[in-house]
């Protein structure tokens, strides 16, 4: 076999293996979507109907009248902002604070806190977390979910931060230095800038984690700070007779976030490569 | 609690799906990400459709699987039966309950894994894989003699983690199975904790569930650490 042939063939191989694993990675938001738009009865038919169909919004239409969905989907996307803004400020600091003060006492164990944190199973921190929120009166209140969120993505925000600030090259800040600024001018001036596709990055990152976190919700919130995931886990409760609304809820959740990757393609993979390869 | 069943159940269901989920998740992700670093054309894009599951609300997909795992009118049963074959009952039973999971879960995670391989591809040195194009090494030699172990470091990396997600996974389990079920059959370690505390409301058992839960994953430590020394 020639070497060209033999590259062709490999290459199309690659292909196959490639078209493959995109219809299994997209096809179940294409059943989620197609789903939320089909009429009761089209959902139950064998063989299924992929495409042939009388689309209808009435699910949509069912979800929007549920009471209190709009209360749930405002509470979902204050809670994002405002946790999202909160983690990302402080950790940005706090990354710049880490690599930037190398003989800082309690580095070592800082940074040992930051590993651990992230492997403790969050569900451990429900019991004692559930008491403090009710002894503090805060229980079932966004403000409550905006700090815990904040709190719970910190170790993996400071960290895919730090691995940003260190490309930041420290002869820079030192010039800033010798031409007079202070540590804070020098920090808002020069550094900050370099580090705004850090910044792009980890606000995806944690906005996409608080969008689609569930655990701390369905038990720390009740019904006035509820948010999306838990509303759509309550369909599974309902005897799963009404897949409708079910994928529209669903599609709800699922069509912003991506409109965001499509959008911020760029940022997602560089945060992801840089954070995950810091290691 | 050393007594009781449900805890050694549930650990064992844990550790079984973090073991199915490596076996899968590894060799695929590698896979995938070795295909996309030919950068063949179109790559780009397949790289962001290809990201997409990772990224989306584990609840809601966890819903939509369930709907397609449905025995009788889901659509990967229908799909398995114009090849003849005849789908299981999934969320009925144990193992594939435990099959679905792990199905769902290998979908949400593989796009982690792919890319994480993709980015430590991307920054090998290329002189030790020339030098085995001209000792005439093939391209499956060449994988496994040299590429895989000079990303070995990662791999150990990409572990670790799935190691430490594998024992916090809740909201796919929560969904898919309905907090477990069928029965308790694929109640993890996670799972068993919500339900003895927010389920029977005992809170106390719970909380100390919590710290065995703690002093299980905390060897994991060390094998960040050697994963950290290395890639220094």
């Amino acid at each position: 076999m020639s070497f060209a042939r033999r590259k062709r063939i490999s290459a199309a191989l690659s292909y196959a293996v490639l078209l493959l694993a995109a219809f299994l990675s997209l096809f179940p938001v294409f059943w989620t979507i197609t789903t939320s738009i089909k009429q009761r009865a089209d959902t139950f038919v064998l063989p299924p109907k992929f495409i042939w169909f009388d689309p209808t919004l009435k699910n949509y239409s069912a979800i929007f009248h549920t009471r209190g969905f709009g209360q749930i989907y405002l509470n979902t996307i204050l809670v994002t902002l405002g946790s999202t803004a909160l983690c990302v400020m402080l950790s940005t600091l706090a990354a710049y604070a880490l690599s930037r003060t190398p003989r800082f006492v309690s580095r070592a164990p800082l940074e040992i806190s930051l590993v651990l944190v992230r492997a403790i199973p969050a569900i451990v921190l429900m019991v004692p977390l559930f008491h403090i929120t009710s002894q503090l009166g805060v229980y079932d209140s966004r403000v409550a979910l905006i700090v815990m969120y904040a709190t719970i993505n910190m170790p993996f925000a400071t960290w895919l931060m730090s691995s940003f600030v260190g490309q930041v090259p420290v002869a820079l800040e030192q010039s800033a230095a010798i031409d007079g600024a202070g540590q804070v001018a020098t920090f808002w001036y020069v550094v900050l800038p370099l580090l705004l596709p850090g910044i792009a990055a980890s606000t995806i990152f944690v906005a996409l984690f608080t969008w689609n976190e569930f655990l701390i919700p369905v038990m720390l919130a009740g019904n006035s700070a509820k948010t999306l995931p838990v509303f759509i886990s309550g369909f599974i409760s309902a005897r799963n007779l009404d897949w409708g609304p079910m994928a529209a809820a669903s599609s709800l959740a699922i069509i912003p976030i991506t409109i965001v990757t499509v959008v911020a393609q760029r940022a997602l993979i560089s945060g992801m490569s840089s954070g995950a390869l810091k290691g | 609690m050393r007594t009781d069943p449900r805890f050694w159940d549930s650990l064992r269901t844990t550790l079984t799906l973090i073991a199915i989920g490596l076996l899968i998740q590894l060799p695929v992700g590698v896979a995938l990400a070795i295909i996309l670093e030919k950068n063949l054309r179109g790559t780009r894009l397949f790289r962001t459709v290809l990201v997409v599951p990772m990224l989306l609300t584990p609840v809601a997909v966890g819903l939509i699987w369930r709907f397609m795992f449905d025995a009788d009118l889901g659509v990967i049963n229908w799909a398995l039966s114009l090849v003849g074959m005849d789908g299981p009952n999934w969320l009925g039973a144990r193992w594939p309950a435990i099959a679905a999971i792990s199905i769902v879960d290998s979908w949400q995670s593989v796009p982690f894994i792919m890319l994480t391989v993709l980015a430590a591809l991307a920054n090998q040195s290329k002189g030790p894989l020339e030098a085995a194009a001209i000792d005439g090494a093939t391209q499956l030699q060449t994988l496994f003699y040299v590429t895989l172990p000079s990303i070995s470091n990662v791999l150990l990396v990409i572990i670790t983690i799935r190691i430490i997600d594998g024992m916090k996974m809740f909201d796919l389990i929560f969904i898919v199975t309905s907090k477990g079920g069928p029965g308790t059959a694929t109640q993890t370690l996670g799972m068993l904790v919500y339900n003895t505390g927010f389920g029977f409301f005992q809170t106390s058992r719970a909380a100390a569930l919590g710290i065995v839960m703690v002093v299980l994953i905390a060897p994991v430590y060390v094998l960040w650490r050697k994963a950290d020394r290395v890639s220094r």
